[in-house]
């Protein structure tokens, strides 16, 4: 491995090796914490890629970062870990506010033991807060999962979105389970989902909302899972029943009207265009190639035309992560979304 | 299914009030306030998508200009001030939300086609005959403004719109005139549409005092006479007039600071738990604080409050001009620019725990707080030596350096028994990385949205008044008891003495 992620230190004796690189580092240094951020990984090198993210938020959200590659394949059983600091310069004093970080590398027995090898190694009583960049395997691991606050995971990786999705179902089943679901692919549609929210802020435009016949989305290579949830958010809100589960889906409304969808890839952002039509009015959503701003418009008869910009942060893994920890909160809407598309996660 | 009034699609995107489409008027709009502040605040809202759709903003002033002229000195103001870098393609979009509309406040004529810009905005853009009016103009501009609005029919409204106005402190500058001024408006805007604006209220920290208090079992408990010996509530700077002489020397610390801002800061700190998160519950806990204060007026004044002025002295190192010397302020002015005073609240949780309130100019550093010292364990154990251990205290920086600190005791590591105080602190900057929002980002979206929490309600106004007059009322009768301070120092030996008198020291800032 020619990636050296910190110092190296015995597992039994990590808490007592930090306390020693604190008394090194002199009193200039701060260390702050507000969650503990496992992450999960089970491709090699992955230490090196997410070292690269902790460092790029511990500026912004002071945490315990705790990184672990595990290869559950490899036979016997073998840990090592690292420790680190990531440190930022903060205010006019010259001090500097400080996040830890411990690195694990797991193989066999060992990979298969994060409670007893990790969750050791917690900042207690602050939230973990596990990001999940594997898939989802069977048995669900109850153990595991009830230690776990908030949940990450994203979902627009999944080769298998129609399995991962049950796991995740059960995993937020599970008795006594108070995980928090927070997929970035739904933090990832977030300001689309803003920006059509703000169009129909308006009352002229509300009324046309019950009345959408056409629904149209262009998404990404890659995003199409981005796209569904967009699909099953707007479903769930109007009350509409998927009636026709192909490429290109049918809806019906409340009243039994049809809406027909046109799902379509594109260059783009992962969401680079959508049109919602009624037989009155357009809406549309449109951000131009690596463009910060949605630009919706609206048009039609009966409604005052209009135009509206809203910043889009830029779907960098780090914005998004940053998003979403700094939203907090549940997603209630975000099983709806994805139960109310269910047949077309396949 | 949802209800076709309400736009489903909002669910789960904010956990706040959404603003309505309106059309923002802003009175002074050529002033430092605009600029400096409310601009770059809409600025900074528009970037986060959350101002409401169609908003237009109409700048109401009496220079010449054009609209184009208008947005290009908002545009410079805003590149210097605003908290997020300018994006111009995001400002021009914004930018084409502002109008500027040239007009003496004392002429109808304005007002008629202010009235005509407004509606074909709500031909044009939608913004559904709502209205929200900025007065960011003195006081003395308010009763022409608000009799125009009334008679020009812009303050009223039609069904299912509202119009309301927001005005800028200082509300008055006594009860009679803060109630005349209340009248005034109230004679165009009822109560629920007046948004009084107090900017420490938009502050994030102020904000938390409620959330670490009712949101925390540990503070709430210890909350009262029984656990608590007094508070501290210090706000200084080390600024003198800088410009504001004039307004200033008529005002003075009392009027500009504690009738508003500290007073704030004391009903957050002394309230009871609201009985809901609702602007009038939690406006009604502030009153009573406010009623509960013990009245100050005739000798007591003078045992109770210390007013001291600045003389010329060193500020980081470099020399100073006093008061008397600044420029606009008359040579022998009395205008208090440092006041200490102690306060009593008169209710069954807070009585005799003393409130010390301090505010003052020109001091060796600046900043705001409010220090809760908690009663000594005691003389047993470890505080039988007689030395006395130091109590813990509880602070709120609410600026700058926004965060909590608590200080405790602690056994020293060694052989022999020796205890010395250590704090613990949590900084919102070294937690919480991103930048605040602004105060009156938070207070213009709530007015838009119609949440008044934020916002001071006139018998909040009024019963902060009836406090602060009893003590104006008192200086009037005599002037010997203005105290002088050297520029940089921490004021008056006299400061010093009102507190000693309750066997308590001012905190070291």
């Amino acid at each position: 491995m020619s990636f050296i992620p910190g110092i190296p230190v015995p597992i039994g004796g990590i808490e007592k090796a930090l306390g020693k690189l604190w008394e090194e580092s002199g009193e200039s240094k701060t260390r702050a914490s507000l969650i503990n951020l496992a992450i999960y990984n089970e491709k090699p090198g992955s230490l090196e890629r997410n070292t690269e993210i902790t460092r790029s938020i511990a500026g912004e959200h002071a945490m315990r970062a705790i990184l672990i590659e595990a290869d559950l394949k490899a036979e016997g059983s073998s840990a090592e870990a690292w420790i680190t600091m990531h440190c930022y310069l903060r205010g006019s004093k010259g001090g500097s506010v400080c996040s830890e970080q411990i690195c694990f590398q797991l193989a066999g027995m060992a990979a298969h033991s994060l409670q007893s090898v990790v969750f050791s190694h917690l900042d207690s009583d602050l939230p973990l807060v596990l990001w999940w960049q594997a898939d989802f395997h069977l048995p669900v691991n109850a153990k595991l999962w009830r230690w776990v606050d908030r949940l990450l995971f994203d979902s627009r990786h999944w080769k298998n979105p129609k399995e991962q999705f049950g796991l995740i179902r059960q995993i937020a089943g599970l008795a006594e389970a108070r995980t928090v679901l927070c997929d970035l692919n739904w933090a990832r549609s977030l300001p689309a989902r803003q920006a059509l929210a703000a169009i129909f802020d308006i009352p002229g435009n509300l009324s046309e909302l019950q009345l959408l016949r056409r629904l149209e989305i262009d998404y990404a290579h890659g995003s199409r899972t981005t796209a569904l949830l967009l699909l099953g958010w707007l479903a769930d809100r109007l009350g509409w029943s998927l009636s026709n589960p192909s490429a290109n889906p049918e809806f019906r409304d409340a009243h039994g009207n049809i809406v027909c969808v046109e799902l379509k890839e594109a260059e783009g952002s992962s969401i680079s265009r959508m049109k919602l039509a009624s037989e009155n009015a357009e809406f549309h959503l449109l951000r131009e190639s690596g463009s910060d701003l949605y630009v919706t418009t609206a048009q039609g008869r009966n409604i005052a035309a209009s135009s509206r910009m809203v910043c889009a942060p830029r779907e960098e893994t780090r914005e998004i992560l940053l998003a979403e920890l700094s939203r907090g909160g549940r997603h209630p809407l975000y099983t709806k979304a994805v139960n109310a598309v269910e047949e077309l996660w396949a | 299914m949802p209800s076709p009034l309400v736009n489903p699609l909002r669910e789960g995107i904010t956990n706040r009030l959404t603003p309505e489409p309106c059309t923002l008027v802003i009175f002074g709009a050529t002033g430092d306030l605009t600029h400096r502040k409310l601009i770059p605040a809409l600025y900074n809202l528009a970037a986060e998508g959350a101002l409401p759709p169609a908003l237009t903003i109409i700048g109401f002033a009496r220079r010449e200009k054009t609209s184009e002229q208008f947005r290009k000195e908002l545009e410079e103001s805003t590149r210097k001030f605003s908290r997020t870098p300018l994006n111009d393609e995001l400002w021009a979009q914004f930018a084409s939300s502002i109008i500027y509309h040239q007009s003496p406040f004392d002429q109808g004529e304005g007002y008629t086609t202010l009235a005509t810009q407004m509606d074909a905005a709500d031909q044009n853009r939608g913004t559904g005959s709502n209205r929200l009016y900025y007065l960011a103009v003195a006081p003395d501009q308010f009763p022409v403004i608000l009799s125009h609005l009334r008679e020009s029919g812009l303050s009223t409204t039609t069904p299912g719109s509202w119009a309301r106005v927001i005005v800028e402190k200082p509300f008055g500058k006594d009860l009679k005139s803060a109630q005349h001024l209340n009248t005034l408006v109230s004679e165009v805007f009822p109560e629920c549409d007046t948004y009084r604006i107090d900017h420490y209220l938009g502050k994030e920290t102020a904000q938390n005092i409620m959330v670490m208090r009712f949101a925390n079992s540990i503070f709430e408990s210890l909350w009262d006479s029984n656990h608590i010996s007094h508070v501290q509530i210090t706000a200084v700077e080390p600024l003198g007039v800088e410009g504001r002489a004039g307004y200033y020397d008529t005002s003075g610390a009392m009027r500009d600071m504690i009738q508003n801002h500290l007073l704030q800061l004391l009903t957050l700190t002394a309230m009871e738990p609201p009985t809901s998160l609702s602007a009038d519950a939690i406006r009604d806990e502030k009153v009573k604080v406010l009623r509960s204060l013990r009245p100050l007026r005739g000798d007591d004044v003078f045992k109770h409050v210390v007013r001291a002025q600045y003389t010329a002295g060193l500020i980081d190192g470099q020399p100073v001009p006093g008061y008397r010397e600044a420029e606009g302020v008359p040579k022998d002015s009395t205008t208090e620019t440092f006041v200490a005073l102690q306060v009593n609240i008169d209710n069954w949780r807070w009585a005799g725990v003393p409130f010390f309130i301090r505010t003052a100019k020109r001091m060796p550093k600046g900043g705001t707080e409010i220090a809760i010292t908690f009663k000594s364990v005691p003389p047993v154990l470890f505080n039988s030596s007689g030395e006395g251990l130091d109590e813990n205290v509880l602070v709120i920086r609410i600026q700058p350096d926004e965060g909590i600190s608590l200080r405790m005791s602690a056994k020293m590591p060694g052989s022999s028994l020796r205890i010395e105080p250590v704090k613990m602190d949590f900084h919102y900057g070294t937690s919480f990385g991103k930048a605040t929002p602004e105060a009156y980002e938070r207070l213009l979206l709530d007015a838009m949205s119609g949440d008044a929490t934020l916002f001071a309600r006139r018998d909040e106004v009024e019963e902060a008044w009836a406090f602060v007059d009893g003590i104006e009322e008192a200086w009037k009768t005599r002037c010997d008891d203005l105290a002088f301070h050297t520029a940089g120092s921490w004021g008056p030996a006299q400061a010093a003495d009102l507190a000693a008198r309750h066997g308590v020291t001012w905190r070291r800032m």
